[in-house]
């Protein structure tokens, strides 16, 4: 039973790597072919990396690089603040948390607008600005968790020893949630590498991330479906690792931290 | 000395944050309310005109008229939302299901048990805009694998992406796909903390597994439950990155969900002040669900 349900979850994801290394006969073929002539032959890998796939993983990864570190360094102060004193009540933590569920497509719409006017569509800065709407509400919940697992003692310590509240934060609690960081970072990464309907409204030619180049290849002329798999590949390759990795944070990062998992 | 300071340190926190507190919560408060609370201010004005990029680039005032539009003259948005909601209302059932009975296999999964969990984090993780190039593949009626498959079981398969009737199936599949493992794994997560001595008693007394799965598991799995079916809701409801790649919309309308329908309107017909004004009333329905969740979690999951 397990061994079936693993088949239906991972074959979709073995075929389209398959399909990465196919000739496009190999692709119309029928039946279709399990395994292909040219496996481990990665001319649609290269022809990708040459072309836009190439341009796209570079801005996938400016947009998502620079998006993770302005979500930690407005975040995870905030984080701390809420694990450490009741500011605004819950309410304010409350109304933080409730941005992160905000659909796409409504904060799209004013952004475009907004943007338009400031002259920063299509530029990697509109999309590092956009995910900030999902990602400074993640950061800050996800690192609260870690924060709230801390013992203060050390943290009190300091103060009693005459150091400041900053100097009690970034001198100890911060180094000692540095993993819980790194993981809220990978996740946020991965958030932004993702995303796909931001990018859409907000960018068009100068800047195209992953997801939108993946996009326009399946809208062309002739598609060319080696490469489509190459790219898609190339798309999940860093998310699996990830997954793979984190396993254990990946439910409570996607729960809002609701469930520990 | 040592004793007093003790006592001094171990006192419950302040209710008063201290300056410091708020100077640390700031930066988040500024960022959230300059990308989020500001943009949509500014679109609650432009919903309320006429702003049409091509035809009527300057905006006009039209007060409620976009709304008076969405809610009284535009079926194709009530048929858009609706399937939203259909989507919604399937794809939490079915996930819901399926996603429990994965849970019960992998809780009796000894040391594999990490394992096949971190394989079922695949679909979760990845892009959607992957999850519809493999479904694109994969759906495709004249040389898709799917298709083959079914033809050598002698099942004739469907024309998944191309046929009105079953195209939002086929939408509906790919969510199932991606999101049934997050489901499975939250659930046995929950599992894992069910009390394992009440369950050998209620054993000794002779209770069935069906029973004791429906009088013990499904009360106490309850908050997680809910926390879920609402989580898978709101993303639900939001469907959009698998309709754009592998239908766009179609066949006709047959798969233009509410988020779809308001990227038409704002980015292909460029009437941007009714797009405003749709995607306002798509924000007023998650408000809802979004509230209820973040009730839920304020009370905690106990």
């Amino acid at each position: 039973m397990i061994v079936a349900a693993l088949a239906f979850f991972l074959l979709p994801v073995i075929w389209i790597a398959l399909t990465s290394f196919k000739t496009q006969g190999e692709v119309f073929s029928y039946p279709p072919v399990f395994w292909p002539k040219g496996i481990g032959n990665f001319t649609h890998y290269s022809s990708i990396f040459g072309g836009q796939g190439g341009h796209a993983l570079k801005d996938s990864l400016v947009v998502a690089s620079a998006n993770t570190a302005l979500s930690l360094l407005v975040g995870v102060p905030t984080a701390y603040s809420f694990s450490r004193f009741r500011v605004g009540g819950d309410h304010l933590a409350f109304w933080i948390l409730s941005i992160r569920m905000f659909p796409p497509v409504v904060s799209a719409i004013p952004l475009f607008l907004l943007f338009r006017d400031w002259g920063l569509l299509d530029t990697y800065w509109a999309l590092i600005i956009a995910y900030l709407t999902f990602n400074v509400p993640f950061v800050v919940w996800f690192v609260k968790g870690f924060f709230d697992d801390l013992p203060r003692d050390l943290e009190e310590a300091a103060l009693v020893d005459g150091a400041n509240r900053w100097q009690a934060f970034a001198g100890i609690a911060l180094r000692l949630a540095v993993p819980g960081i790194v993981t809220a970072a990978l996740l946020a990464f991965v958030f932004s590498w993702n995303e796909f309907l931001l990018a859409l409204f907000l960018t068009r030619s100068e800047v195209r991330t992953v997801p939108v180049a993946l996009a326009n290849f399946v809208g062309g002329h002739e598609i060319l479906w080696g490469q489509i798999g190459a790219l898609t590949i190339l798309a999940i390759l860093p998310v699996v690792v990830l997954a793979l990795v984190l396993q254990r944070y990946v439910v409570r990062g996607l729960t809002f931290g609701a469930v520990k998992g | 000395m040592a004793v007093s300071l003790r006592n001094r340190l171990t006192r419950p926190r302040p209710r008063r944050a201290p300056l410091f507190a708020w100077l640390m919560v700031l930066p988040t408060v500024l960022v959230l309310l300059a990308v989020t609370v500001y943009p949509l201010v500014y679109s609650l004005r432009e919903s309320f005109y006429r702003l049409e990029l091509t035809f009527s680039p300057v905006a006009t005032w039209v007060g409620f008229d976009n709304y008076v539009k969405a809610i009284r003259h535009d079926p194709r948005f009530w048929h858009a939302l609706g399937r939203s909601f259909y989507l919604v209302v399937l794809g939490v059932g079915i996930e819901l299901v399926l996603g429990l009975g994965l849970a019960l296999l992998i809780s009796r999964l000894g040391r594999l048990r990490s394992l096949v969990t971190a394989l079922m984090l695949v679909p979760v993780m990845i892009a959607p805009v992957a999850v519809a190039t493999e479904g694109i593949v994969i759906f495709n009626n004249s040389w898709g694998p799917l298709n083959y498959l079914l033809d050598e079981v002698g099942a004739h398969g469907p024309v998944w992406l191309g046929d009105r009737s079953v195209a939002l199936y086929t939408i509906l599949l790919a969510d199932v796909w991606q999101w049934t493992p997050f489901v499975a794994i939250i659930m046995s997560a929950g599992l894992r903390t069910l009390p394992e001595d009440v369950y050998e008693a209620a054993r000794v007394d002779g209770a069935s597994r069906w029973g004791l799965f429906r009088t013990m598991t499904l009360p106490l799995l309850q908050p997680l439950i809910i926390v879920t079916v609402l989580l898978r809701s709101m993303d639900i409801f939001k469907t959009f990155d698998t309709v754009y790649v592998m239908t766009g919309g179609g066949p006709g309308d047959a798969t233009e969900t509410a988020s779809f329908y308001t990227y038409l309107q704002g980015l292909r017909f460029f009437s941007f002040g009714y797009a405003a004004a749709v995607s306002y009333i798509q924000l007023a329905i998650i408000s809802v669900v979004a509230t209820l969740l973040v009730r839920r979690m304020r009370k905690g999951l106990g």
